[in-house]
């Protein structure tokens, strides 16, 4: 007991110290690489986000009568409407991208290897959040897109009941119902959405405000011309393509091309090759799979040719989320016959995968065989660290 | 070291039995504070009986039957129309109760076939009536009267030579059905769909189509 206890204290503390939560130990490296300066541009689109949600607030009216309507005003009555609302959703649009980018930047150069593993959860998890807010934030417009994407989005946890043994507590329907407010999309789900929306950036700006008063660090660490020019392309972009507003939420009727945000298009495109009860299922295991990749993944090496499982994984990975996004825009879908040729394509690919790491460890072997030989020096001479200790 | 572990073992163990009953006291404090999350499905839950429990009778819901057009209106097969059933139905809200609306078609076919929407069971009819929300995850889907506009604009399913008719199609996910399906009227033929999708019952009351209600049950 004691000892679980003491280990785990040490390796919280080890991945305290290297926690990374906007890229702020790599100043340096941002310097020259493009790449880090990711997180800094989450932290600037987040703050963005929650200054003109405020602001938002001081016009919207959530209620589902007068959602819409308050809306219009927001984007053609209200002086400068249009440009809280268009920083609002680009910026929102930016971090989402930003946490994308970071995400598969970390995956492929592998820092989510010790001691990165907490700055990985957390980064997955701000994913899980970010996109939770979207679409929260987007059924406030009340319209068309954002009606059936919620009504879509809550009624996949109800299959969860068909789950054996734990679907017997319904806490699928349970779940719906709390999101929903009640038994169907109305006032009820409005409310609780613009709670969630607004609560889930409020909560964990507390939460990040602690953590940088706790470690002593300092917030920004952009140079201010970068934030000007963020600033700019985020001013430029609401002044060339204005937020949409779609058409009023109607009940009773779906259009015909119905999409959702640009972000859930590929998971939505997914929906449509698999039983409902995957299309819950299947997001909650990527999630968790995702999270857990740290763990999964014991190889020694960061380079991606050190690790070609994992590697072939995340290109899958990003392979599919690229072309679903593409067939869900071209509105191609064959569910009699795309699944297989997915579910072929996925696992020859694992299998390639799989093939090139056995390959890969067999020659390290020899390497280290033919290396360790001559001098014998104590037990392997490049694996010696002991492992997860 | 080895003796001093295992004596703290024991004390540590029954520290831990002793933490059980605190943590469950804990879940217990956490308890309410999600149930406050989850809205109540019924009146009065928690109030002493009968005092918010019944519904009275001006707070029931209205709807019912709802008389749609005369047979003659549908001689032409695959001619179809949309309308919105009301149900009368008692949900608890803070209004107290509501009705619920489900979006619905009536459509009809070349053929007979044995549709289970009527009081007595199922009827030999060549009009079918169907509730539009989809039984996969709740979108209203429509009537294509062409199929080949269910290939152009529902992801590129063609239909097999025998089911080139009026078919049904949900924009969201592609699901297909086949309302002239002589086994399973409204049959999945393409998509996601978990079933075929809930029947509305209706009768015909001197020549005059009247919906009566619909299958019973949830989403799917």
């Amino acid at each position: 007991m004691n000892q679980l206890g003491d280990r785990l204290r040490e390796w919280f503390r080890e991945r305290k110290q290297k926690l990374d939560l906007f890229d702020e130990t790599y100043v340096d490296v941002a310097q020259t690489n493009p790449l880090y300066t990711l997180g800094q541009i989450v932290y600037f689109s987040w703050i963005v986000v929650i200054v003109t949600g405020v602001w938002l607030m001081f016009w919207y009216e959530p209620t589902e009568a007068a959602a819409y309507n308050s809306i219009i005003r927001i984007q053609h009555e209200v002086p400068f409407g249009w440009l809280i609302r268009g920083a609002h959703k680009y910026a929102a649009d930016l971090l989402i991208l930003g946490i994308l980018l970071r995400l598969y930047r970390m995956y492929f150069l592998a820092e989510y290897k010790r001691p990165g593993e907490l700055s990985w959860i957390i980064l997955f998890l701000s994913l899980v959040l970010g996109m939770i807010s979207g679409i929260t934030g987007y059924l406030l417009i009340w319209n068309q897109r954002a009606f059936w994407a919620a009504k879509v989005v809550l009624t996949t946890s109800i299959y969860l009941d068909e789950l054996p043994i734990i679907g017997a507590t319904k806490f699928g329907t349970a779940i719906a119902y709390i999101f929903l407010g009640g038994p169907a999309i109305g006032q009820g789900t409005l409310t609780r959405f613009y709670a969630i929306h607004f609560g889930i950036s409020a909560l964990c700006l507390v939460a990040v405000e602690l953590y940088y008063i706790f470690t002593r660090r300092r917030r920004f660490l952009m140079s201010p011309a970068m934030i000007l020019v963020l600033l700019a392309m985020i001013v430029a972009t609401s002044y060339i393509f204005p937020a949409e507003l779609g058409r009023r939420a109607d009940p009773n009727r779906t259009p015909l091309p119905i999409l959702s945000d640009w972000y859930f298009l590929a998971l939505y495109q997914y929906v449509k090759y698999t039983p409902p009860l995957w299309a819950g299922l299947g997001p909650g295991l990527l999630i968790n799979y995702g999270m857990l990749i740290p763990f999964l993944d014991r190889t020694k090496g960061r380079k991606l040719s050190e690790r070609p499982f994992f590697a072939t994984v995340g290109f899958v990975a990003l392979t599919w989320y690229l072309l679903f996004t593409a067939l869900i825009i071209w509105n191609v879908a064959v569910i009699d016959q795309d699944p297989h040729l997915i579910m072929l394509a996925t696992l020859g690919a694992m299998i390639v995968g799989l093939i090139l790491e056995v390959r890969y460890r067999r020659r390290q072997r020899a390497a280290e065989a033919a290396q360790s030989k001559p001098l014998r020096p104590p037990a392997g001479g490049r694996a010696a660290p002991s492992p997860g200790a | 070291m080895e003796n001093r572990n295992k004596g703290l073992g024991r004390r540590k163990f029954l520290k831990a039995l002793a933490a059980l009953p605190v943590l469950g006291g804990l879940a217990a404090y956490g308890a309410p504070i999600l149930r406050f999350l989850k809205p109540n499905l019924e009146p009065g839950l928690g109030l002493p009986k009968g005092q918010l429990q019944n519904l009275a009778e001006m707070d029931l819901p209205t709807g019912g039957a709802l008389p749609l057009g005369s047979v003659q209106e549908f001689k032409e097969p695959w001619s179809f129309r949309y309308f919105v059933y009301t149900q009368a139905f008692a949900q608890y809200t803070p209004q107290r109760s509501k009705s619920a609306t489900i979006p619905a078609m009536a459509i009809k076919l070349p053929n007979k076939l044995s549709f289970p929407g009527f009081q007595q069971g199922k009827v030999e009819t060549d009009i079918v009536m169907f509730s539009r929300i989809c039984p996969h995850l709740g979108c209203i889907f429509n009537f294509v009267p062409n199929h080949k506009e269910v290939t152009a604009g529902y992801g590129g399913y063609t239909p097999p030579p025998e089911r080139q008719h009026g078919l049904m199609a949900c924009p969201c996910h592609l699901s297909i059905y086949d309302p002239a399906d002589a086994k399973v009227p409204g049959r999945v033929i393409s998509g996601p769909a978990p079933r075929e999708p809930r029947y509305m019952s209706y009768e015909i009351r001197d020549g005059i189509l009247v919906v009566t209600g619909a299958e019973p049950g949830g989403i799917a």
